[in-house]
């Protein structure tokens, strides 16, 4: 019995979209019907709100038995239903009423009835997709599914191990069904006591023994298994996230310790580094600014490739530029100008080797979108670089084998943005980074310079043992 | 009356028959058969309709012109350095103390019912590592002491342990890696990145190969063709001793401007073929001549590492004027940072079955690490104290992996210790160009033999070095025989748990 009306709720998401369309449709020609013209659609309504109230009443059956298996919020459920029963119960109302020509009073109804549907199936939509689902991927503030506020590791060992590490995995991979929005098998794991009271089939987590636990059971099920969770086609747990699952359940499930009082076997120690790495200190290579830009001047954009310049966009979805000088060794008024052209949309430049002038500093000062700019092997002198204190967007610069000096460099007090520097084969060493770091608080600096141990193995070969090459010699 | 009509019909027949074999109408007959075998050629050979707009946007003509990726990517150009006959994991990354236990021992059953193995027969007996391994670095990466340089730079590498393939023999698993596909046709990874992204350097090939080790790669040069794509994208392979490349010189007599001359007529002349027939190969055809004629400048400059200080030879480990990997290692990263999208590296002679002294796990593999362990480490600090890491991929690994079990070639006991072929499991790494430094991805089994998570396919590491140029592997086709081609053709997946 139980799987019969298990099986008749699952009608219900179907069934749903007849009274809907149908009673939208009603009322839509009655109101259309008022004019002279569409009179005769009058003739349609009762036959309209009939079928509409009768596939209504059918959605409120199936609808009751989908609720019986209990998966959902029962606030929610709540609402929906009653709802749902008014609307079939109003489109019922509504026939009577234009069999017996009370036309003034159809005209309220069918107004209480929109409204009565677009609320039902907003609270339908809630119920299958989640709260706020609507404003998903819509507005980037709040009224996602699930907030992204997982906290950054900064030591992976001084974190804690549910809340900083666990808990996030739950978020990410188990609430959307199991918290406060829906409780699928009636489990909840966004709390410490519904964790640990567990779902319909009891008890989820046997601390120390993953391999009886069924949250973790479950979760190596193959894909296809019924049981399987995140079930087939929602984001999967990684095997990472399993493997931290696997560790936390074995190490006694707690809730309050950190990770360093916790042991650490196998590849633990290498994941949670990985958690680490992927939070802090984290360099955004190759960025560009967050404005939009129009797109360059095509014309400008030629002529530098006619010159010789790569210049080509960062991404075909972007109107900033890369552009690459390698084959210049020097470069002429033309080419400043045809820089100034397009000054908004350059944001790498690469000149390595070119030998700078005044004019060239001053064009390339005005690309203020610039984020990268190696002009490593130039020839350029400081009064030449301090020109480009304008560029105050600037994430990487690339000095390495150029003649500038500490003092050049530190008049560069603008970029404040400047997270990678290049220093190696110049004359400025590691002695001077508490004053870089002071102007570009940033910074990480490379002085280069990196040397290779030398070992007696570097040149020497291994040979075979005596015996065995005289056996070869035998064999020979 | 009848003799006579007799004889005219016969006449006829002789004069029909001589219709059919006249010049004019053998040519005839000739002309539109082979007409019609070039057009069939041409039309299911290169779909230059679906292609056509691509080729367009070069104006016709400039195929190798830099072109923008999908999205914003995390690398500019690659260096892929492959170890071709594989090298044996369970000697340098992957390592397994319980396996040293069960050294000697039988294989049990368990791991060799249904399975097929390239060399291996009957029972083998299982082999302990045949080196010492340390946990290096911050993030404790396990690395042997056959690769004591590279230990030292652990914490810029990403490693993948767990990568699978199913070919067993070397040039099919040489395809598999760099095509995608194990058998012949497919264009390779750096043609596909070629054909995607350009080249930034107008004077150089966007692909360059580089081979040492005493041979090529086993499955020859198909694994830096470009199979279907125009033949401008394949990989330009140079050789590391001599001339770079051959013929760089102007003969005799004729000087630049000359060459140039007669380069302007022939491609004048390919122009008015292009436009009458629209094959793509005949703008590839044109885009050589420039590129060769570029190429006799700026080829002799950037392949001579004699004018490289003596710091860097040092840290390299090179010698000018051989060949040898180091040398490869040196000249990529020149290559890179004159702008050259992918730089392929093969080194030959990784094969360590133990048949001889010179693929003895304990022997001839360790002398092979020291000659790659030197440069390579030198290539990772040379890229960084350049700022090229964060921007250059570097990708290292064979086409499979070796057995935990010594090899018993045809049940024999052989002279030297050495390990058969392995699909199952199997260590490359990668880093720089946006990847996670120091961390390992997937993990084997106690003894090495299969992967246990993190699985990883040829397919998976081709999507994630297309991901980090900018690209999705799912979109960056090529139209060809009426459907649309890509690297990774169904498969990949790109490995988000290495990519920073």
């Amino acid at each position: 019995m139980e799987t019969i009306i298990n099986f008749i709720g699952h009608f219900h998401p179907v069934l749903v979209h007849l009274p809907i369309g149908i009673l939208l449709f009603a009322i839509l020609m009655q109101l259309i019907s008022q004019w002279e013209k569409f009179n005769q659609l009058t003739n349609a309504l009762p036959f309209a709100y009939l079928l509409g109230a009768i596939s209504a009443v059918f959605s409120c059956l199936t609808g009751l038995a989908l609720a019986n298996n209990g998966d959902y919020d029962a606030d929610l459920i709540f609402k929906h239903q009653w709802l749902g029963i008014s609307v079939a119960l109003f489109s019922l109302t509504g026939y009577y009423f234009i069999k017996n020509n009370r036309t003034v009073y159809l005209k309220w109804l069918s107004y209480l009835l929109l409204l009565l549907i677009i609320i039902t199936g907003h609270l339908g939509g809630t119920l299958t997709h989640g709260v706020g689902y609507l404003t998903i991927g819509v507005s980037k503030e709040e009224g996602g599914l699930i907030k992204n506020d997982n906290p950054i590791i900064t030591n992976a060992q001084e974190a804690l191990v549910y809340k900083d590490i666990i808990q996030p995995i739950l978020k990410d991979k188990c609430y959307g069904c199991h918290s406060a929005i829906k409780q699928k098998g009636k489990l909840r794991l966004d709390e410490k006591e519904w964790i640990l009271k567990g779902g319909e089939d009891g008890i989820i987590i046997h601390a120390g023994e993953a391999m009886t636990s069924t949250i973790y059971k479950n979760i190596l099920l193959d894909p296809v298994d019924e049981q399987h969770m995140p079930p087939k086609g929602k984001p999967q747990i990684t095997d990472q996230e399993r493997m931290l699952l696997e560790w936390w359940i074995n190490t006694g499930a707690s809730f309050d310790k950190k990770v360093k009082e916790l042991p650490q076997t196998n590849s633990i120690p290498n994941i949670l580094l990985a958690l680490q790495n992927n939070n802090v200190n984290k360099i955004e290579v190759l960025s560009i600014p967050k404005k939009e830009v129009a797109p360059a001047d095509e014309k400008a954009v030629n002529g530098l490739r006619n010159k010789g310049v790569t210049v080509v966009n960062v991404a075909i979805n972007s109107n900033y530029l890369n552009a690459n000088f390698i084959t210049l060794s020097h470069t002429s008024d033309t080419i400043h100008d045809l820089i100034r052209d397009i000054k908004e949309n350059l944001v790498w430049i690469k000149m390595p080797g070119m030998q700078f002038t005044d004019a060239l500093s001053e064009a390339i000062a005005g690309c203020t979108s610039l984020t990268r700019l190696s002009i490593n092997n130039a020839r350029i002198s400081d009064e030449q670089l301090s020109k480009l204190n304008s560029l105050n967007e600037l994430q990487y610069l690339n000095l390495v084998n150029t003649k500038i000096t500490l003092a050049g460099l530190l008049k560069l007090t603008n970029l404040k943005k400047l997270n990678q520097l290049y220093l190696g084969q110049t004359s400025i060493t590691a002695e001077g980074l508490n004053k870089i770091k002071s102007v570009f608080p940033n910074v990480k600096v490379d002085f280069g310079n990196y040397q290779i141990e030398k070992l007696i193995t570097d040149t020497q070969l291994v040979k075979a043992p005596e015996k065995i090459s005289v056996k070869i010699t035998e064999k020979k | 009356m009848s003799k006579r009509s007799n004889k005219n019909i016969i006449q006829e027949a002789n004069l029909e028959t001589s219709h059919q074999i006249t010049r004019k109408y053998f040519f005839k007959e000739c002309f539109s058969g082979i007409g019609a075998m070039a057009l069939g050629s041409m039309v299911g050979g290169c779909d230059w309709l679906g292609s056509k707009d691509r080729f367009d946007q070069f104006g016709n003509s400039n195929p190798l012109m830099a072109q923008a990726p999908h999205f914003i990517g995390k690398a500019k150009s690659v260096i892929y350095l492959h170890m071709a006959g594989a090298p044996s994991q369970l000697e340098l990354f992957d390592y397994k103390p319980e396996l040293l236990k069960l050294d000697g021992q039988d294989c049990p059953q368990s791991l060799l019912e249904g399975k097929k193995f390239a060399f291996i027969r009957g029972v083998p007996k299982m082999l302990g590592p045949q080196a010492i391994f340390k946990q290096r670095g911050q993030s404790g990466a396990w690395i042997s002491d056959n690769l004591p340089h590279l230990a030292t730079v652990a914490d810029e590498i990403s490693f993948l342990k767990a990568v699978q393939t199913d070919q067993f023999n070397h040039g099919p698993a040489q395809l598999l890696m760099h095509t995608g596909s194990a058998r012949l046709g497919r264009p390779s990874i750096g043609a596909w990145a070629t054909y995607g992204l350009g080249s930034e350097n107008s004077n150089l090939p966007g692909f360059v190969v580089l081979t040492s080790g005493g041979n090529n790669p086993d499955a020859g040069k198909s694994v830096w063709g470009n199979g279907f794509l125009p033949s401008v994208y394949q990989g330009v392979q140079c050789r590391s001793e001599g001339d770079p490349v051959l013929f760089l010189k102007d003969p005799a007599g004729i000087d630049r401007d000359l060459r140039k001359a007669s380069i302007d007529a022939i491609n004048e002349a390919n122009q008015l073929t292009y436009n009458e027939f629209k094959d793509p190969e005949t703008i590839a055809r044109m885009a050589q001549y420039e590129m060769a004629f570029k190429m006799q400048i700026s080829v002799p400059d950037v392949m001579n590492i004699n004018d490289e200080p003596a710091y860097i030879h040092e840290m390299y480990g090179t010698e000018p004027g051989t060949t040898s990997f180091a040398n490869n290692v040196l000249l990529a990263r020149k290559l890179v940072e004159k702008g050259v999208r992918f730089v392929q590296l093969f080194d030959w002679g990784w094969d360590s079955h133990g048949t001889d002294v010179k693929n003895a796990v304990d022997i001839g593999l360790v002398n092979k690490c020291r000659s790659i362990d030197k440069p390579i480490t030198a290539l990772l600090l040379d890229l960084k104290q350049r700022g090229l890491l964060d921007e250059t991929l570097v990708v290292w690994g064979g086409e499979f992996g070796r057995t935990p079990m010594q090899e018993n070639r045809d049940g024999k006991t052989l002279p030297f210790k050495g390990r058969d072929h392995h699909t199952e499991a199997f260590t490359t790494w990668m880093a720089g160009g946006g990847i996670k430094q120091g961390t390992s991805f997937g993990e084997t089994d106690e003894i090495g033999y299969s992967a246990i998570n993190g699985k990883v396919t040829a397919h998976d590491m081709q999507a994630t070095i297309l991901n980090q140029l900018g690209f999705d592997h799912e979109k960056l086709v090529y139209p060809f025989q009426g459907r649309s081609f890509r690297l990774t053709d169904v498969h990949g997946r790109v490995i988000n748990e290495i990519i920073a």
